[in-house]
């Protein structure tokens, strides 16, 4: 109860939350030592407060004071709880006691955010980078989009403009009469220097010569300043009530890439270096400041460095078939050169969005590390006059209470353990900063070997998963009654332009997992779990090689339910699971057959997507992506949550399915056929019309609120859509109660695709108990 | 004997003769006419090409290569094919009527057999005459063929049927290319420019097709989206110069009826844009790339106004120096063959590139100018130019108005036929040699000359005369495909003596000063020197063998020939081929061009300038010219000697009217003509004459405004008090006093007399 508490208050879940007090202890609990953390949750309830945090002195500490340090009130000393130094208060400290304890002391603020207020840093940089190769009616889209943007940034917020189609063209801002761009070749790649010396950028006016001669005796103050040299990057971004109007000019004479594409060709699309440009530009002007490169693509780069598929029409982009067989020619020079850019835009704490709008696919496979490791979004969509785009884009400004935009710049998130701990690393939209200390593990999990990770971006929603080693040997025991901490500091740059330090303390309880597995058991938070072994998974499918992530994934769970499960040696039927571990084979039974997982149904492009929002998305948010949440409405009540499982398709019935990335309203086909015949228009059946708007209602709520905005679908018993519902239940009532034991190589156990929850779990048990696996 | 000079006088043969060391006042003071050519028997009366258009430096032909060495005289053309003519016969007909062998077009020199054949004059083949050729369109009836106006006129323009086009006649296309470094936007030439092009926008020779695009450039090239819908111009920056490319594939040359407001504007802010700019380079290579990439579709005219060295990109350069060294001959040669090179591929896309250089550094005109000098461009020269000089402002707008207005020919080809026998061997102007006679000229305009040297292959002792035909095809700015056709006959010399009186001095300087400037570059400017020298000696010496006049007296000179010697005087102080090393190497380079493409009437004017007294003006032997009379005060030689210390002169050098006031001018004359009460009152220097309301003044400003409107590009006025400052822009032209480093014309006759065997 309490931790739940703490939970929601600090924004982290643990996988376990008694921690085994060794090493081999840990490593044989199977899911490893976790937590989901969401360094930015939104806390309308924290004080902001506005000094610098109090840092330890201790070596290399440098932890921050918090509730669960000693102090002593008459010697003005506190106690680290990581590294044991004893550290004066600093002097504006001197009036604390008891009963006069500063925020960071008293125990609910176990999370605190600290205002930074040396420096008051840059307003947040929008640069918008737009392919013009679409038609008329995708053009005005983006177009009314941006206009809008322009309508929903703060007024000194710095935005640009760059626009490409076989050539790109950096827009100079505020140019009086004649407008000005600045033109790129599509198909040469630019460092950032050769971007600096052809935009001109560092370059200064001359003083002007004809000056007023030297008064003589006129005091040197008097002197009239010599005019400052506007910043010389300004010409290409700048403040938005002050460019505004051009920008408006700019978007309104907006063309379509004016080079001519013959029959049977694609447009020339050079978005690979249009990123490039992007890219280097922010990194010349504006490094290390909080910025978001927005890039709006309607088709895939077929020009230049990052090209991902040729003009030939007939040649299609790559699928996971031609991945598989290694015929994605395009494929891994064009991920290199994303990746390339994804790790520059990183160093210097700018994020990438990729709005994607287009019938087919635009290279989000090969473009995904920009957004990945970025922080920033990535939004699919078939057009940019579709509802899903527009909402979702104006959701990208969205602010909170106090009318700050609710996402934060330049990010580093430091995770600070106690002695009995180490990092094996992170998994989510930030890259390492390669940060070595004395809490990194020599064992990689995600992104390892540091202590530190750069958020170019965060959201609210934004999750980090951390994986924790515990390091005393079991000779050598941590004593039990102890605790252990941990400590997540967030420095970031705020949308107001402050920086902020958001910090997140806490302690958990140690337990001799041989006398106490009970104990760590009932800890144990299936939920967090499930999460974080979905983003392990997702991680090694994106980032191994090897095909055999599923078998991982089995592997493992059997391992757990050998670990926690009640049973008697290869007797199946006496299998029993501990409460809090019961969903937690269903979660995995999910995600084995969800589209992260198995990529043959989807487009490369779709995969990645799916993938890149697992990677980010909190607890709750990623739960529903495992495993889908089923509502059924009908006459008999209210509406209520029901298994994810053919079992629920009823024809009196409508359900709601909410993926995620899905809406799904499903008709039964008794409903179907009663509104086929306009039931609900006659006013005698008024609680049918009731009932087919309910989850209307509900999905709306959905629809408004989630980001991106999902794809809505509304569909009927035996309509084709309804393949999207089929494709998620779990198939109990089909007839695909065959198994086998399969895999090529033998030996590991290994369940076949597509087999039902019942006949997985029968599997699981068998397996769990026998005595030989 | 009086019958014989009588005689000879009548058929322009002067066979007096001159020593030059006892007539110093050798030169006339009326402008000097060209020799006439007097052909006999069947053309006695047939009329001549102008001297204007086309001159020989030979009035007669030797009939053998022999009687031509012996003469020692050069034998070459000169040629002015796109002059402005007051009067042409312009001729649309079905049929051009030419020779079948050598497609010589008729002229008035061939011999009509009969009313059905003729015989061509340069090959001698019998040819049928079409039938519609009896029709004469003057009178628009049939009768003799000697009526038809392409007999009756050397001169001559004919409207081509479909079959002289390769493609259709492209539309007029102008493109303007104009550095906006910081050294170019601080001359203040930019807002000049663009205000002029605003002014004269309407007058730009074409019709509804006309095209016009812009550049700019400095370290990196500009270019301008005029979309038609758009409100305002678009510029796009292209800095990638050493890839240089078009970065949209439309809209950069736009019609310029249909998009005349965005040009206007664009013209407008222009000067603004760039007010400022940081840019210290220039790439001018690049700007010409895209320039060519621009425009190598429909072919047409570039103009680029160039103020520095281009340090940048493609074609750059470097600043180079003679060391010290006294002969810089190896900077009169390009640096590098990038610029002759694009020019070559400028030129078979029909672009013509012209270069208006505004330098006050070095700029290696001597490598840039090969953009334009062989892709039939013409190159303009205004060194230390600053808009603030009210002289400089005034040059440069005089010059570039009429640039732009003035006639212009597009996808234009040369082409000059002579009889058999003669040969053409050496090409001078500006331009591309496509083949053995066929010169390449993307543009025609009607300032530029060219010359070339002919060699004599066979005997033609059995001809009466030689013809030489110039036929420059054309499209005009109107969009149609003309030929204009020169024809001149002249006859043969079969002595010595008829060679050396029929030389024609002034064709001969025109001839001289090119290959002088070849000699410069090849050689050196020593070498090139020594020519001219050895000209005079050679000239003198032949004449005085063929005289056998024995006797160590005087210096005698053929009347055709006596003021050569005074000529090459001026030509070895002319800043192309003046020894001294206070000449800058860009204003060398410049005068050497001129000297390869200049008119005759011009190049005469740059090398030896009329010096006229304007205290005395009557109407004594004044022009009246549309009701205005104009007085002609006589020429003097140009020596202070002349100078009356009471009086105020004028020198035109065709680029500049300078006047000087001498210390003591009588005061009224002060008054009546400058508007001041005396010598002192008169400011340092004048730019303007004022208008006063006296007959003096009158007659005066009659007579300037004149010499201005005689000449294409109208020269600017200075008026220059004796103690002034800038004394010296009038002194350096007394050509024939001695100076620090030059003989005085005295003394050059008596070197020459020393030489002369
Ligand atoms: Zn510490
Ligand atoms: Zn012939």
């Amino acid at each position: 109860e309490f931790l739940l508490q703490n939970e929601e208050r600090d924004g982290i879940h643990f996988t376990w939350n008694v921690w085994p007090t060794s090493r081999i202890d840990a490593q044989r609990l199977v899911v490893p030592l976790g937590a989901l953390y969401q360094p930015l949750k939104e806390r309308p309830d924290l004080p902001p407060v506005q000094y610098d945090p109090v840092l330890c002195s201790g070596n290399a500490c440098r932890a921050i004071l918090n509730p669960f340090c000693q102090v002593d009130y008459r010697a003005k000393l506190w106690v680290c709880n990581f590294c044991f130094q004893r550290n004066p208060f600093p002097p504006q400290y001197a009036a604390i006691s008891e009963q006069h304890q500063p925020a960071e002391l008293i125990p609910q603020f176990s999370t605190i955010e600290y205002t930074l207020m040396r420096n008051q840093g840059l307003p947040p940089i929008f640069l918008f980078v737009v392919d013009t190769c679409g038609d008329e009616e995708e053009l005005t889209a983006v177009r009314d989009s941006l206009q809008m943007s322009l309508s929903l940034l703060p007024p000194n917020a710095l935005v640009g403009l760059i626009t490409f189609g076989k050539i790109i063209q950096v827009h100079e801002l505020c140019s009086e009469g004649v407008s000005k761009s600045y033109v790129f070749r599509g198909t040469k790649d630019l460092t950032a220097k050769q971007v600096q010396d052809m935009l001109g950028i560092g370059k200064v006016a001359p003083a002007m010569p004809r000056q007023q001669p030297q008064q003589p005796g006129m005091p040197t103050m008097m002197q009239p300043q010599a005019q400052q040299p506007q910043s010389p990057a300004n010409r290409f971004l700048q403040p938005v009530h002050k460019c505004e109007m051009s920008l408006t000019d700019l978007l309104t004479e907006l063309q379509i890439d004016p080079w001519p594409v013959s029959q049977g060709k694609r447009p020339l699309r050079a978005t690979g270096v249009a990123l490039s440009i992007a890219v280097g530009l922010l990194e010349c002007s504006y490094p290390n400041t909080g910025a978001r490169i927005m890039l709006f693509v309607g088709g895939p780069c077929s020009e230049g460095p990052g090209q991902v598929v040729n003009d030939e029409l007939k040649q299609p982009i790559r699928s996971h078939h031609d991945i598989h067989k290694d015929a994605a020619k395009y494929m891994k020079k064009a991920i290199k050169h994303y990746e390339g850019l994804a790790a520059r835009a990183a160093t210097n704490g700018h994020a990438i969005d990729i709005y994607s709008c287009a019938l087919d696919q635009t290279g989000l496979l090969e473009m995904k590390q920009c957004c990945n490791a970025t922080g920033g979004h990535m939004v699919m969509g078939d057009s940019f006059n579709s509802t899903l785009f527009k909402q979702t884009f104006q959701r990208v400004f969205i602010r909170d209470e106090k009318n700050d935009f609710k996402m934060a710049f330049n990010g580093v998130l430091e995770v600070k353990t106690s002695r009995e701990l180490k990092v094996h690393g992170a998994i989510g939209p930030c890259v390492s900063m390669n940060i070595k200390g004395r809490a990194v593990s020599e064992t990689e999990i995600g992104l390892g070997n540091t202590c530190q990770w750069k958020f170019c971006t965060l959201s609210p929603s934004t999750s980090v998963a951390v994986f924790f080693e515990v390091v005393s040997q079991h000779t050598a025991p941590i004593p039990q009654g102890g605790r252990g901490c941990v400590q997540f500091i967030t420095q970031y740059q705020h949308s107001s332009g402050q920086r902020r330090v958001r910090v997140t303390t806490l302690t958990r309880n140690w337990a001799d997992a041989s006398s106490n597995l009970m104990h760590i058991g009932a800890g144990f938070d299936q939920e967090c779990a499930a999460v974080l072994m979905a983003r392990q998974a997702v991680f090694k499918a994106e980032n191994d090689e090897t095909p055999d992530t599923l078998r991982w994934v089995d592997r493992m769970l059997i391992r757990l339910c050998q670990k926690f499960g009640e049973y008697n040696k290869d007797d199946p039927n006496s299998f029993r699971l501990p409460d809090n571990f019961s969903l937690y084979p269903q979660f995995m039974y999910h995600l084995r057959r969800s589209q992260f997982l198995q990529v043959f149904n989807n487009s490369p492009d779709e995969t990645s997507f799916y993938r890149h929002m697992l990677m980010r998305e909190d607890l709750n948010q990623s739960l529903v992506m495992i495993q889908p949440i089923l509502y059924s409405y009908n006459f008999n009540g209210p509406p209520e949550p029901v298994l994810l499982d053919t079992s629920s398709i009823q024809p009196d019935r409508i359900l709601l399915m909410d993926t995620f990335f899905q809406i799904l309203i499903f008709h039964g086909e008794t409903i179907a056929q009663w509104r086929a015949q306009f039931y609900h228009e006659k006013p005698e059946y008024e609680n049918f019309k009731q009932l087919l708007q309910a989850p209307i209602d509900d999905a709306q709520e959905i629809l408004q609120s989630r980001f991106p905005m999902p794809r809505y679908i509304n569909c009927e018993q035996g309509g084709s859509q309804a393949r999207f519902l089929l494709s998620k239940v779990n198939p109990s009532q089909t007839h695909n109660n065959m198994y086998a034991y399969g895999g090529a190589d033998g030996g590991a156990p290994v369940l076949t695709d597509d087999v039902s929850l019942q006949v997985f779990m029968e599997h699981l048990k068998k397996l769990a108990v026998s005595s030989t696996a | 004997s009086v019958t014989q000079q009588g005689f000879n006088r009548l058929w322009g043969n002067n066979m007096e003769s001159y020593d030059l060391l006892q007539n110093r006042n050798i030169l006339p003071p009326t402008k000097i006419e060209a020799p006439s050519i007097n052909l006999q028997h069947a053309f006695v009366d047939a009329q001549n090409c102008s001297p204007e258009i086309f001159r020989c430096t030979l009035t007669k032909i030797p009939e053998t290569k022999s009687l031509l060495d012996k003469s020692r005289l050069p034998l070459g053309i000169l040629i002015h094919p796109f002059k402005d003519l007051s009067q042409l016969p312009v001729i649309q007909c079905n049929t051009i009527v030419r020779c079948r062998a050598c497609r010589t077009y008729i002229n008035p020199f061939v011999y009509f057999i009969d009313h059905r054949r003729w015989k061509c004059n340069i090959c001698f083949r019998v040819n049928e005459l079409p039938d519609e050729f009896q029709y004469d369109p003057v009178s628009k009836t049939y009768g003799e063929p000697s009526r038809r106006p392409e007999v009756k006129s050397a001169t001559i323009e004919f409207i081509a049927p479909s079959e002289y086009m390769v493609r259709p006649p492209q539309p007029a296309v102008y493109l303007f290319v104009l550095e906006v470094s910081r050294a170019a936007i601080e001359t203040g030439y930019l807002k000049l420019v663009c205000d002029i092009l605003l002014a004269e926008l309407d007058n730009l020779p074409g019709d509804s097709r006309t095209h016009v695009g812009f550049i700019t450039y400095d370290s990196s090239v500009h270019f301008y989206e005029l979309v038609e819908d758009a409100q305002k111009p678009h510029m796009m920056v292209v800095g990638d110069i050493d890839e240089i490319f078009l970065p949209c594939p439309a809209n950069l040359l736009v019609n310029l009826h249909e998009a005349t407001d965005l040009v206007r504007e664009l013209l407008m802010d222009l000067p603004n844009k760039f007010q400022g700019n940081p840019e210290p380079s220039s790439a001018l290579g690049a700007a010409l790339q895209a320039s060519y990439k621009l425009m190598s579709s429909t072919g047409g005219r570039v103009t680029v106004f160039q103020v520095t060295l281009p340090g940048l990109g493609p074609g750059a350069l470097q600043a180079r120096s003679s060391g010290g060294a006294k002969d810089a001959s190896p900077l009169l040669s390009p640096a590098i063959d990038f610029y002759k090179r694009l020019a070559l591929e400028c030129s078979a896309s029909q672009i013509a590139v012209d270069l208006f250089l505004l330098n006050s550094q070095f700029a290696d005109l001597a490598t840039i100018s090969g953009i334009a000098r062989f892709s039939g461009g013409c190159i303009h020269h205004f060194p230390d130019f600053h808009v603030a000089s009210k002289l400089h402002e005034e040059q440069l707008e005089r010059c570039f108005r009429r640039y732009l207005t003035r006639k212009i020919g597009f996808e234009a080809v040369m082409r000059v036929r002579c009889t058999r026998g003669l040969g053409i061997h050496t090409f001078h102007g500006n331009f591309f040699v496509r083949s053995t006679d066929l010169l390449s000229l993307p543009n025609v305009s009607p300032d530029s000359g060219f010359g070339m040297q002919l060699a004599i292959e066979e005997n033609l002792n059995d001809l009466q005369n030689v013809c030489l035909q110039a036929a420059l095809l054309y499209t005009s700015s109107k969009g149609e495909r003309r030929i204009r056709v020169h024809t001149m006959c002249l006859p043969i010399a079969s002595n010595i003596n008829d060679v050396i009186v029929s030389a024609d001095q002034q064709c001969i300087v025109g001839l001289l000063t090119k290959m002088a400037v070849d000699r410069s570059q090849a050689s050196s400017l020593s070498d090139a020197r020594e020519a001219f020298i050895n000209v005079a000696v050679d000239v003198l010496s032949t004449f005085k063998a063929t005289q056998n006049m024995g006797g160590p007296s005087g210096l005698m000179a053929p009347h055709s020939l006596r003021l050569l010697p005074l000529y090459i005087v001026a030509l070895l102080r002319h800043p192309a081929f003046r020894a001294s090393s206070n000449v800058r190497i860009d204003d060398r380079v410049y005068a050497m061009c001129q000297f390869k493409s200049l008119p005759l009437g011009a190049l005469m004017q740059s090398v030896f300038p009329d010096l006229y007294p304007l205290h005395c003006l009557t109407d004594e032997g004044a022009l009246e010219i549309e009701g205005k009379v104009i007085p002609q005060p006589p020429r003097l030689q140009l020596s202070a000697e002349k100078f009356d210390s009471k009086g105020l002169f004028l020198i035109d050098t065709g680029d500049n009217l300078i006047m000087y006031v001498l210390r003591h001018i009588n005061p009224a004359l002060c008054r009546v003509l400058l508007g001041a009460p005396s010598f002192e009152a008169i400011p340092d220097v004048m730019y303007e004459l004022p208008v006063l309301d006296n007959l003096d003044s009158e007659r005066l400003r009659a007579f300037v405004t004149y010499l201005q409107e005689i000449k294409p590009y109208q020269p600017s006025i200075q008026i220059i008090r004796e103690d002034s400052k800038y004394r010296s822009r009038f002194l350096q032209y007394l050509l024939e006093d001695r100076s620090e480093s030059s003989l005085s014309y005295y003394e050059f006759l008596q070197h020459l007399k020393t030489q002369v065997k």
